[in-house]
């Protein structure tokens, strides 16, 4: 809220002038009725007075209201691009595993509550603090016997609203953690669903939905059971017409034995009521105050978390390779190393695969050359300079990437394709296009390459947005690329564009490929075969081939998994 | 209630457009808990024309003070008056609460929970899958406690919002009838008021509901895309549509607060402005001597006392526009019709697939091209049928209609000569298992996992099933065996184990058809050779369907269907389809190509 707490407090305060007219206006009706009890009435300067403060209660209220909301939006707009900025100079690797969806859910839910806190709940505070402070000394002014009344009847309500509220931590707690429960439990039952349909005949998940729904009510009817007297109590007291029936019939009886005006008495009726209205807001305040702090401190949280440090005196890289001296990286949490002692080197223009089980640390050494991570031991070198000593423009420079997931943005692909390359024009954007054999597939599109990806007539498959996410790469034409082979290709046509549009843009460049499938691999100039994290073989094909370890066996399984046929049988009659 | 509104004397009062049908939909939602709701409004209405009437003892009281000399018998009589309708009110009122301090609450959250799990499980799963899992989930765990937890409380406080001034200025009527008129013609503006307002807010709101949406969609964008953008060298300020967005939505917002903003103030502020008119009309009254001061007083002590309600009636809209979209979202997905049930039921005793020239669109896609079209073929008992074709030729959608996710719009489609409509659905589940390509593992132990597929299994058989499926093994190596909860372990189960248990549930469950979809198609060379063993104990002695994507598993196909647009554009087995030289052929011309690329070699 640090940037627009100015704002914030002159509308509060603005909110509780605004609170302090309106009182005066209340007054200036007793007033009026005094006027009228002369025997020579002139009542009109109090209607006037009446009026203005009424006119300036709205102006004030107004104005509040119109800062405090203008002072949402700008710290909405301003935290959004503060948390854009920031994630952007984040380890990617903090991202991956915060999830996209949680990360989007601080910049867009945590944010708008903050919004709503700013804009609705300032005004209130500052209206529901000086309200019940400004009627009480009004009172006390008027009438200090029928103030303690008032006062005495208010406590009563407090009380019994606290005693309703007496477990209340403990209990939200509950709530809290049974509606957690019952919110997972609802998103295991609707994504399952098509396995539960297949597979349960609804004895077994949707006993664990019921479960769920059996504790919330438990802990609802509890928490409702153990208030409901006392809340009922509070509700009842904090009405206006306890406060009324005790002001009235104090107020007879001290107007009849005449220690009473009427029109003081007519004021304490007006005024009353007010300081247990105005605290009914600030009790349901506490709700969206608790709601905003929690949100506040996601907010902070991500803030806080350190960009990579960026180097003091940067360095460029000299050529095209790439170099892992003696690596080591754990996961942040984790006991075991991802990478242990890996060193190797990838000279300009040659083709390195990395290969081995899932799990062994092929896309961790792909993901520490662009630092999505800081390794924890060693060092990753760029054109021979340690990839912590450039700044972030400059190793991005260098390096292209094609993730198995390729992502494309809600846009044209003629604007995908172009991006980081905004100055392309769209004979680059075609001829990269048809290097990456997807030209003919978008010239099919409804738009062309107007079409806006994953709308109406342009839902692309797999293959088609790898290779489209393949021709931004050719067309960013960096010296390095580093390369996630797809583990599974959608259908054998796009198969083979795939792999042309893939062998277009390694040529003549530094690639570092991970090999799922290893039909990849034979050509390689080398091969690195990972195996726990560390480097277990080394070489070409033929040579690891010959070896008889790892690789061997990995070559064989894939041959073998190649090789499967769904079982073979003596045809029944089969319709032609 | 809507007696007790409109017999208060003033029809304008009767609510702002919507909020009887609000009621009707709250009491259709409360379903068993309706009478006890409908009676909680009802004493809610009672206990406001109790607190209405309390505020009209004031005229007498007041009165009998300041007579000449004062009655002070009829000033403390009409105080009794009042304490006996302010202890009404507040009988009244405890009893109107109970619903909301009860267990009934909580009833009608669970029933309304349970009726929609039920729906679920009923609906067409074709509906389901069009539906976005947030969007059910939402309806489900937040739209049922948003509708379901204020619907007591929120309409008490309309109800007495309306119908305590209401009362007041019928009472009024008897003290001074142009006064009365003055406060039915001011007051009854804040409806009108309030309904432009609603009216210019539901614009409003639309047009930054669009704004809010656009933002959202560019930041889940810029996050999900920051690699991407971080590669590119477009983070931060350079981020040119998230920029955009968040430009874009700041405008929206301060525009929709300047043309939002004074009617709202304008309708919390009315009471106030309200007053003061009544306050100068009531002084021009007492100068001219129509009107007794006592009455002006009283008058001003009851006007005071709506400021509270009827300000709090414009912010409570908001929960109730709230409430309202939420009903409409739980009424939808209630109101899904399950398929229908043709009858005589059948049961049938072979387990032959046929598909009867069958054509089929997707709900909503009325416009388009149908996703299948005269689809015709037999699947004898025991056979092997691979379904292959380029994406989104209808693979997928031929199995769905097998399974009934949807009924086809034309043609039938036959499981043993019986129609699948004919079938009830458990009878129909039982018949057929599938295994998809994302393995779903509930939050259970392994044990549960696989034997739900048949409660009645004994852990030997589950372990059998297991062993045929090749999971024994890695199961008997975990911490706990068998009794291992999948959540504890959640990453460190891999993509091929998930689907070798999902495999052992299949086996265990011992369908007669089963359906594979492309259950490989993710793994690694290891892992899949591990699950391809799993699956060839699988589809034993089972009618298959398989939806291939690498040909050569399926080259012992009885029959492979090669689908495009829709259509089955050429069937037979593997060697026909080579001979013929067609579709198939390219197909996997192609693919052997591609099986032997070496990277390095351009084209």
């Amino acid at each position: 809220m640090r940037p627009v707490i100015g704002r914030v407090r002159l509308a509060m305060g603005l909110a509780a002038l605004g609170a302090a007219a309106g009182l005066g206006a209340i007054a200036a009706l007793a007033l009026t009725i005094d006027a009228l009890l002369d025997p020579a009435p002139r009542p009109w300067p109090w209607v006037g007075l009446a009026a203005a403060l009424t006119v300036a209660a709205f102006v004030l209220r107004a104005l509040a209201a119109r800062i405090s909301h203008f002072a949402a939006f700008a710290l909405e707009a301003h935290l959004r691009t503060e948390l854009a900025a920031h994630l952007a100079g984040l380890p990617l690797g903090h991202l991956v595993d915060q999830g996209s969806g949680a990360l989007a859910k601080v910049m867009q839910d945590d944010v708008n509550n903050l919004h709503a806190f700013v804009a609705d709940s300032t005004p209130l505070l500052g209206r529901g603090t000086a309200a019940p402070l400004l009627t009480l000394a009004l009172l006390l002014f008027i009438d200090w016997r029928l103030a303690l009344v008032a006062l005495g009847v208010l406590a009563l309500g407090a009380a019994a609203i606290r005693l309703a509220l007496r477990d209340h931590v403990d209990l939200q707690r509950r709530y809290d953690a049974e509606c957690e429960r019952i919110h997972n439990a609802v998103v295991e039952f609707v994504q399952a669903m098509p396995v539960v349909r297949s597979f349960d005949d609804g004895s077994s998940s949707f006993s664990r939905y019921q479960a769920a729904l059996d504790g919330f009510h438990a802990v609802l009817s509890r928490w409702l059971a153990a208030s409901a007297t006392s809340a009922r109590l509070g509700i009842v007291l904090l009405g206006p017409l306890p406060t009324l029936l005790a002001l009235s019939a104090c107020g007879l009886w001290w107007v009849q034995d005449g220690s009473l005006g009427f029109a003081a008495w007519i004021a304490v009726l007006l005024l009353g009521t007010g300081m247990a209205e105005s605290l009914m807001p600030l009790m349901w305040l506490t709700h969206f105050i608790r709601k905003a702090d929690a949100s506040a401190r996601r907010i902070q949280a991500l803030l806080a978390v350190p960009a990579l440090a960026l180097p003091e005196r940067p360095q460029q890289p000299m050529d095209a390779s790439v170099r892992f001296d003696d690596v080591g990286f754990a996961y942040a949490g984790r006991a075991d190393a991802a990478l242990d002692g890996v060193s190797f080197e990838a000279p300009s223009g040659s083709v390195t695969a990395l290969v081995g089980p899932s799990g062994a640390g092929k896309s961790t050494v792909a993901k520490l050359i662009p630092r999505f991570w800081d390794v924890t031991r060693g060092a990753v070198y760029v054109g021979g300079a340690d990839v912590r000593e450039m700044t972030p423009d400059a190793l991005l420079g260098q390096v292209a990437f094609v993730f198995q997931d390729s992502f494309l943005f809600h846009d044209s692909i003629a604007d995908n394709i172009r991006l980081g390359r905004p100055d392309a024009d769209q004979a680059a954007i075609e001829a990269a296009a048809r290097a990456a054999q997807a030209h003919d597939f978008i010239l099919a599109l409804p738009q062309g390459y107007a079409s806006v990806a994953g709308e109406r007539g342009a839902r692309l498959s797999g293959g088609q947005r790898q290779r489209i996410a393949i021709a931004r790469a050719i067309l960013l034409d960096r010296p390095i690329v580093v390369l996630d082979e797809a583990t599974a290709f959608a259908d054998p046509e796009n198969e083979a564009a795939l792999v042309a549009a893939l062998a277009h843009l390694m040529r003549g460049r530094t690639v570092i490929v991970i090999a799922h499938r290893l039909a990849t691999v034979r050509d390689a100039d080398q091969i690195l075969v990972f195996d726990r994290g560390r480097i277990a073989e080394r070489g070409r094909h033929a040579e690891l081939l010959a070896a008889g370890g790892v690789y061997a066996r990995l070559w064989h399984s894939h041959e073998r998994a190649q090789g499967w046929q769904l079982r073979q049988r003596t045809a029944m009659e089969i319709p032609a | 209630m809507n007696a007790a509104t409109t017999s208060a004397s003033s029809p304008s009062l009767a609510g702002p457009p919507g909020l009887r049908q609000t009621f009707a939909r709250m009491l259709r939602v409360a379903g068993a808990q309706g009478p006890a709701l409908r009676r909680s409004l009802w004493l809610s209405a009672a206990a406001a024309a109790a607190q209405g009437l309390a505020f009209a003892c004031f005229y007498p009281l007041l009165a009998a003070v300041l007579r000449d000399p004062p009655d002070t018998a009829a000033a403390w009589r009409w105080l009794a008056a009042l304490g006996a309708c302010a202890l009404a009110d507040w009988v009244l009122r405890w009893q109107a609460h109970g619903f909301d301090y009860s267990h009934r609450l909580g009833d009608v959250t669970h029933d309304l929970r349970v009726r929609l799990g039920e729906q679920l499980r009923r609906m067409p799963l074709e509906a389901l899958h069009r539906r976005r899992t947030g969007e059910l989930s939402a309806v489900l765990a937040g739209n049922v406690d948003e509708v379901v937890t204020p619907m007591g409380a929120v309409s008490a406080i309309i109800l007495r919002s309306l119908i305590v001034p209401a009362v007041a200025v019928a009472a009024t009527l008897f003290v001074d009838w142009r006064l009365a008129l003055a406060m039915m013609v001011l007051f009854p503006l804040a409806l009108p008021l309030h309904r432009a307002r609603r009216r210019t807010a539901a614009r409003t709101m639309h047009d930054l509901a669009a704004a809010h949406a656009r933002t959202a969609a560019e930041l889940v964008e810029y996050v999900q895309g920051l690699p991407v953008l971080r590669a590119a060298r477009c983070t931060g300020t350079r981020a040119a549509r998230l920029q955009d967005a968040l430009a874009g939505l700041r405008t929206m917002q301060e525009d929709a607060q300047a043309r939002d903003m004074r009617p709202t103030l304008l309708t919390a502020s009315l009471v106030e402005i309200g007053l003061v008119v009544v306050l100068a009309l009531g002084v021009w009254r007492v100068l001219g001597g129509g009107l007794d001061v006592a009455a002006l007083a009283a008058l001003l002590v009851v006007v005071v006392r709506f400021a509270e309600p009827l300000s709090m009636l414009s912010g409570l809209s908001a929960v109730f526009d709230h409430m309202e979209a939420g009903f409409a979202q739980i009424e939808q997905v209630l109101a899904i019709p399950p398929l229908p049930m043709s009858s005589p039921p059948a049961v049938p005793q072979a387990f032959g697939v046929r598909f009867d020239d069958v054509d089929f669109r997707y709900a909503g896609q009325e416009a388009g091209e149908p996703a299948l079209r005269g689809i015709d073929c037999h699947l004898p008992p025991r056979s092997l049928t691979a379904l292959v074709g380029p994406s989104g030729s209808g693979k997928t959608t031929v199995t769905r209609l097998l399974m009934r996710h949807a009924d086809p719009q034309r043609g039938r489609v036959l499981i043993g000569g019986a129609d699948v409509r004919a079938i009830a659905p458990a009878t129909l589940n039982a018949l057929i298992s599938v295994v998809f390509q994302d393995v779903y593992l509930f939050d259970d132990s392994i044990l549960a996992n696989i034997r739900m597929a048949r409660p009645g299994a004994t852990d030997e058989e589950v372990e059998a099933a297991a062993r045929a499926a090749h999971c024994h093994e890695f199961i008997a190596r975990l911490p706990d065996g068998y009794r291992t909860r999948v959540g504890d372990i959640g990453g460190r189960l891999s993509g091929g184990e998930c689907q070798r248990i999902s495999i052992a549930r299949a086996l265990l469950k011992d369908a007669p058809i089963v359906v594979l979809d492309e259950p490989t198609a993710a793994l690694d060379s290891e892992s899949e050779v591990a699950v391809q063993q799993a699956i060839d104990a699988l589809v034993r002695d089972r009618t298959v369907i398989v939806i291939a994507h690498r040909l050569s598993t399926v080259v012992g196909a009885d029959q492979i269907l090669v689908l495009d647009d829709g259509r089955i554009v050429e069937r037979g087995t593997h060697a026909e389809l080579i001979a013929a030289d067609g579709r198939y052929q390219a197909m996997w011309q192609a693919q052997q190509q591609a099986k032997s690329w070496h990277p390095g070699q351009a084209d």
